[in-house]
């Protein structure tokens, strides 16, 4: 096979099942049907799946168009070992619930800590409100 | 995805990869590979079979884009289209020689960018101008500095070129025969006070041959109709009688009239039956002296040296004009004898039919 450059290796996994990494945190797996020389996708019967300890959710897509640079990584996804995970699906509802929890008690775990070091005399500044320079 | 739209791909990123001299711009990649097939070939010759082929790149030659012209005419349109890339950005439009002009020389070249430059220049008084109108003639201090930037562009307009030996009208004619210049013209003409515009008008009807010949290339003249047709309605009889015979006297050393090639162009004959047109309107209230005067026989004398070349030319090479007024017939029938009027109702009549129609 011709070694070919670039994105254009992507051509070799058009039509096929993929995991895609976005820069915001997402998770997407559906089939790569197109690409051009910037790495956009396109993503037909997409899922965007949330990850919440042992368990995971499936939330129904359609077709995703994606840019390309807000891709982090993507990867082709073997049929015959897709259901061989020790990961739990539950519904939307409950994954849901799940990460608004883990949401939360991250806050809280930031929140003891920021304290903690207020406590302590020392402050590390957000990095949102960093704006001296 | 279509093979096609595959294919496309990855010739976008193999168009990329072509270079001229490799070793300079893909230095690293060409000694790796360089070493990489060394070894190989090394191994091969000590009869070890087991290796393989190593994937390598091989850039298919494609051909770049072919040069391009930078300056693109479509079939039937009036100006034309500029297709600029990174390593030609835009060209003056104008400034780009037509294929059918001869080779010109140095000094006729930096004449033409010249006047495009004086061009430019007087487009942005005249978007000045216009803006001013826009605004409203609010206080008497605007409708001034109005009147006197009016007043600067039409002294542009008239000035000298680079060589002041030429003709007075030299300058204007110029701008004229450049596509901006008579855009240019067309938007001032509704500002200019009447003397300013008839003199204008004047000038294009005594050079009109010229002006005709200059413009085959743009075909812009039609631009003009309206503005000075609407300057025609302010004209009085003698400043009427000036233009008219411009056109149909016999210039010194030349055989043909000037109203020949201008029966010929579409935007002459329109200027030319406008002009009959009012000077039917003026002449009976001109006439009220009993005594028939030197201007109403000039004015005879040049209707019937008209409805003459008209009948004499070929219907064929006869232009059409962009208006046709009621007129011009009845004219004409009281200045010629019936044969004349038959001839030239068949050749008028069915261009005016195409009109109504």
């Amino acid at each position: 096979m011709n070694y070919m450059p670039g994105t254009a290796s992507l051509i070799e996994d058009i039509d096929k099942k993929h995991l895609v990494l976005l820069r915001d945190g997402r998770t997407l797996i559906g089939f790569l049907r197109s690409i051009d020389q910037f790495a956009n996708l396109v993503l037909h019967q997409t899922v965007e799946r949330i990850h919440v300890g042992k368990k995971y959710g499936d939330i129904p897509r359609g077709i995703f168009v994606v840019r390309g640079e807000n891709v982090v990584l993507l990867g082709e996804i073997d049929l015959e070992k897709e259901s061989d995970t020790p990961l739990q699906q539950v519904s939307i509802e409950e994954i849901l619930e799940e990460q608004r929890a883990e949401q939360q008690a991250k806050l809280e775990a930031e929140k003891l800590k920021v304290q903690a070091l207020k406590d302590r005399g020392l402050s590390i500044p957000r990095a949102d409100t960093l704006d001296e320079y | 995805m279509t093979q096609k739209e595959k294919d496309w791909v990855v010739k976008v990123q193999m168009v990329q990869l072509q270079s001229e001299n490799p070793r300079l711009d893909d230095y690293y990649y060409q000694e790796y590979y360089q070493k990489l097939e060394k070894k190989q070939a090394d191994e091969e010759l000590l009869g070890r079979r087991s290796r393989f082929e190593s994937l390598k790149l091989v850039t298919p030659y494609i051909q770049k884009a072919e040069v391009y012209e930078s300056v693109v005419r479509i079939e039937g349109s009036l100006g034309q289209v500029a297709v600029s890339t990174c390593f030609t950005p835009r060209r003056a439009i104008d400034a780009v020689p037509h294929g059918t002009q001869d080779q010109e020389t140095a000094a006729a070249s930096s004449q033409r960018l010249w006047v495009l430059y004086r061009i430019e220049k007087m487009f942005l008084q005249l978007l000045e101008i216009e803006d001013g109108q826009q605004d409203g003639p609010a206080q008497p201090h605007d409708s001034e500095q109005q009147s006197s930037r009016v007043e600067k562009l039409f002294q542009a307009l008239k000035a000298q070129g680079q060589n002041n030996l030429e003709a007075a009208d030299d300058g204007f004619l110029q701008a004229l025969s450049v596509g901006k210049g008579k855009a240019l013209v067309a938007r001032l003409l509704p500002f200019l006070p009447r003397e300013q515009a008839v003199s204008l008008l004047l000038a294009i009807t005594r050079h009109l041959p010229f002006l005709v010949k200059r413009d085959v290339a743009d075909q812009a003249l039609q631009m003009l109709f309206q503005p000075l047709s609407k300057c025609i309605r302010h004209l009085t009889f003698r400043e009427l009688l000036q233009g008219l015979q411009g056109l149909v006297r016999l210039p010194p050393g030349c055989s043909e009239r000037p109203i020949t090639v201008v029966l010929q162009n579409q935007f002459g004959i329109s200027l030319l039956y406008a002009l009959l047109s009012h000077g039917e309107q003026l002449v009976p209230l001109h006439s009220s002296v009993k005594e028939p005067s030197s201007d109403h026989s000039t004015w005879t004398d040049v209707v019937v040296l008209t409805a003459w070349e008209i009948a004499q030319m070929p219907t064929a090479s006869l232009a059409e004009p962009l208006a046709f007024p009621g007129n011009l017939l009845p004219l004409f029938c009281h200045h010629v004898d019936k044969r004349l009027v038959q001839k030239l109702e068949a050749r008028m009549g069915c261009v005016a039919m195409d009109i109504r129609s």
